[in-house]
């Protein structure tokens, strides 16, 4: 087991080393640089720029300013960024967090989605198996921004007490910042939920057709021992597992929500951050996102490993 | 109970299971009975219905089988094939008990062995807390498990084969139950631990005046653990004789061949 | 004879099984024959916008942020434009781009999957390695990264598009590649002396149709999705032409007012959406593709 841990923070460590990598490439290599970006409209004599990108060290060798930056990061320094001259660190900080809560939430909300949908067409089969999967696939139509929109649309029509779109900071008023969370977790929610579902379905199922279980009910135990300790407990591993690789990938998800909710996330920075060719803030961000979704992939094998142990002896 | 002594009567049980492709009639109208304290050998090769009479008599049936209510399994004053689920559910584990074939997968791998046995006597019995534990402990003991005490908290994984076969033998006594079937109970064992188990399978027997219906392909199994055999072949029982009788003069070829697939250390003049 | 029962009860009640089991192909073939319809129906509005339009998708109006009439089925947007004319128009470029990326992602996705699979040791690593990179960015990130930085035209959103789905493709490609090449008949046909070339192309091929046919249909549904997502954050083709994913960015500032700017692009999507995901789900029942039913 600690073998197994070493090795994926190991493993851990080089992606997270090649993706940022990758990202400064792209980035650096990709035409139009943030001074001409910063320039925009105004004509500005080649040397001004130049001298530009002297001042944030643009000029220095592709390796040059890679390693200086990583060495910097390596010491929790993101940077300055290019767009509001203050540490990166201390933009994207709060702006993580808030991601972090909205994703969580999300997470939360699709397993209690999932895992009774899955469960119910598990268990009923027949009809209600069917109108699960029917539902499943119709959600799985309708893309994250849609629903979004849509919520906003409906709330705004008919229950405009409701403000959906003013996301309040936490410090200031804690349960309006956790209601105001809930319409977009629910909105980025749904499409995992789907997942979560057909996994939880198949993992009951086959957990089901498992000796022990027979043995359980030989045992006369109360139908609802054998679902909690004898089913769910053994369903629930690769459930997680699932749930946490969604989990991961919803960070993608949460621009296009953060956009519709008015929600001052990472996501939004990300986008921002591209368009205005801020390089050190899209580094840090992209590492970010990278560690969160490595970081949770890592700990979904090392359950899976924790689990497999018990299981294979 | 019926005043002849009989705790177990089952009459033209017959079962079919249904596939998307075909039917096939498993068992085919089987009829016998098991007395109190009697133990009782069920004998044939695989596909002969034995293992899906005795799961139809405990409503364990595989999915898909169909049980044709004709036939009766008449148990403590009432037909076990009519009775609802719940009333099942309260015969299970306390009055038949059931110990199957594969140790390895027949106990659930998160948790612990003695949270398995304490979970049905909390059930039946209304033990809980530290008597149920002490009796969890008391019964690992029974079973012949070294160090019952340090294991109770042990998970399967922890366990060998022949271990875990003890851990659900334990199971199925452990509320004392009239009737327990024994299916294929040591055919995933090694040889040695096979006849360690049915040892302790005879002693348990003995102590308790339990009955036993033991299912095996193996006749080298029933000898010296049941007092009478039923022979099976596609579905019917095809002979039933005393266990001497069975040996001394198998009357069916079948039987016969049975007999002669068991291996002798040395011939005694038993009819080949 | 009297009635039987099933004596089975799992501990999850109630088994329909039979009934279940009976009910599935048919299910399928239901599942297909609609997505067939929808993508029919798809395909002929797309072929036929220009001439059922009603009005030009540009042109704008007095009559702003109305609602349904005689004259504008799904009634106008903040500058007068026909809603119902933009949605026809928009799902021409939308799904252009959507069929070419997804085309050129599954070229690619053959032509790499079949060849890291069939040539196999250390070239199959190496186009595996490369693709795993793609792979690891979070699709849409990688979406949004490279258009950003390149600029919003069709042509980008098509390159970009197909790189992001090649590596998925090429898997589905390469994971039968590998099963047929240990097959019998293949050491037969090779012993014959035919050549590679045809041995890839009568046995192998087939092999691979069906997994492909599913996948492709799903890339369709999540390609839908990242072009309308991308046009929604304003990446996507731009101005003059309408998009489902701008339309629906736009509608946003007004759409209390007139709640059918909004609800006419989203119900597009989603019917788009949903036709390549019942078409792949009846492509996947009917071919009985892999999955352990």
């Amino acid at each position: 087991m600690k073998r197994v841990i070493v090795v994926r923070s190991m493993w851990m460590g080089a992606i997270l080393l090649g993706v940022s990598f990758v990202a400064f490439v792209l980035m650096r290599a990709l035409p139009g640089d943030f001074v001409l970006a910063a320039a925009g409209a105004q004509m500005l004599q080649p040397d001004v720029l130049d001298a530009m990108r002297r001042d944030l060290g643009l000029d220095r060798p592709l390796i040059e300013q890679y390693l200086s930056w990583l060495g910097a990061a390596l010491h929790g320094d993101f940077g300055t960024s290019f767009v509001t001259r203050q540490p990166v660190l201390h933009e994207l900080w709060p702006r993580f967090l808030v991601t972090l809560e909205l994703t969580l939430t999300a997470a939360a909300i699709a397993l209690v989605m999932g895992v009774s949908t899955g469960l119910a067409s598990a268990r009923f089969r027949g009809a209600a198996d069917w109108i699960v999967r029917l539902y499943n696939g119709f959600i799985l139509a309708v893309p994250n921004f849609v629903v979004g929109t849509l919520i906003v649309l409906l709330v705004g029509l008919y229950f405009p007490e409701l403000a959906v779109l003013s996301y309040v900071p936490f410090r200031d008023d804690p349960l309006g910042n956790v209601s105001g969370m809930f319409l977009p977790a629910f909105a980025l929610a749904l499409a995992i939920s789907v997942t979560i579902s057909e996994n939880t379905r198949a993992a009951v199922l086959e957990v089901s057709n498992q000796d022990f279980v027979m043995v359980a009910r030989a045992k006369g135990l109360l139908p609802r021992t054998i679902l909690w300790n004898y089913l769910m407990r053994n369903a629930l591993t690769p459930i997680i597992t699932v749930t946490g690789l969604q989990v991961a990938t919803l960070l993608g998800g949460s621009i296009l929500v953060e956009t519709i909710f008015a929600i001052p996330g990472m996501g939004q920075y990300l986008f921002d951050s591209i368009t205005s060719r801020d390089y050190p803030a899209i580094q840090a961000i992209v590492l970010v996102a990278a560690a969160c979704v490595v970081f949770v992939n890592t700990l979904a094998d090392i359950a899976y490993a924790h689990a497999d142990a018990r299981v294979e002896a | 109970m019926k005043a002849d002594g009989q705790i177990l009567r089952v009459h033209d049980l017959k079962a079919s299971i249904v596939s998307r492709s075909q039917t096939v009639e498993a068992v085919k109208g089987v009829t016998f009975d098991i007395k109190r304290g009697e133990s009782v050998g069920f004998v044939g090769e695989s596909g002969c219905g034995k293992s899906v009479t005795a799961r139809a008599i405990m409503r364990l049936a595989p999915e898909g089988t169909r049980v044709d209510l004709g036939g009766t399994v008449q148990f403590g004053g009432r037909n076990l094939l009519t009775v609802s689920e719940a009333e099942m559910r309260d015969i299970r584990g306390r009055r038949i008990a059931m110990v199957f074939q594969d140790p390895l997968t027949s106990l659930n791998p998160v948790i612990t062995v003695g949270a398995q046995i304490e979970d049905i006597l909390r059930r039946h019995t209304g033990l809980s807390g530290h008597a149920a534990r002490e009796r969890v402990i008391e019964l690992l003991a029974q079973v012949g498990i070294p160090f019952p005490a340090r294991r109770v908290d042990d998970y399967p994984h922890q366990f060998s084969g022949g271990m875990r076969q003890r851990v659900l033998i334990a199971i199925a006594i452990s509320c004392d139950p009239d009737l327990l079937i024994a299916d294929e109970p040591t055919t995933a064992l090694d040889v040695t631990v096979q006849a360690q188990i049915l040892r302790l399978l005879l002693r348990l027997r003995e102590e308790r005046g339990m009955s036993l219906m033991l299912i095996t392909h193996d006749f080298g199994v029933v000898a010296g653990m049941v007092e009478r055999v039923n022979v099976m072949y596609g579905g019917r029982i095809v002979e039933t004789a005393g266990i001497d009788e069975i040996f001394r003069a198998p009357a069916h070829e079948y039987t016969r061949a049975l007999l002669d697939a068991v291996p002798r250390l040395h011939r005694d003049g038993v009819s080949p | 004879m009297s009635e039987a029962a099933t004596t089975n009860e799992p501990a999850i009640a109630g088994s329909r099984s039979a009934v279940a089991r009976r009910a599935r192909p048919s299910a399928g073939r239901l599942l297909l024959g609609l997505g067939l319809a929808m993508l029919a129906i798809l395909v002929l509005v797309t072929l036929l916008a220009p001439l059922i339009a009603p009005y030009d998708p540009s042109a704008t109006s007095p009559n702003s942020l109305e609602g349904s009439s005689p004259q504008h089925w799904l009634g106008t947007d903040a500058i007068g434009r026909d809603v119902l004319s933009r949605i026809l128009i928009g799902g021409r470029t939308t799904l252009f781009v959507t069929f070419t990326s997804v085309a050129f992602a599954l070229v690619a996705g053959l032509v790499l999957g079949l060849v890291s699979g069939y040539v196999g040791s250390w070239v199959d690593e190496a186009i595996m390695r490369v693709l795993d990179v793609v792979f690891a960015f979070p699709v849409f990130l990688l979406a949004i990264a490279v258009v950003a930085a390149l600029g919003p035209t069709v042509p980008n959103l098509i390159l970009t598009i197909a790189i992001v789905y090649t590596p998925a493709m090429s898997r589905v490609v390469r994971a039968p590649v590998l099963s047929v090449k240990k097959w019998d008949h293949v050491e037969a046909a090779r012993s014959v002396g035919m050549s590679e070339f045809r041995i890839v192309i009568r046995h192998v091929l087939p092999m691979v149709v069906s997994p492909i046919v599913v996948a492709t249909s799903l890339t369709l549904a999540q390609t839908i999705f990242t072009v309308t997502a991308l046009s929604f954050l304003g990446l996507g083709p731009p101005p003059p032409d309408p998009n489902w994913g701008g339309m629906l960015a736009d509608a946003r500032q007004f759409m209390e007012l007139a709640p059918l700017t909004v609800v006419g692009p989203a119900v597009a999507i989603v019917f788009a959406t949903l036709t390549f995901i019942v078409l792949a789900n009846g492509l996947r029942e009917v071919l009985d593709v892999g999955s352990d039913r």
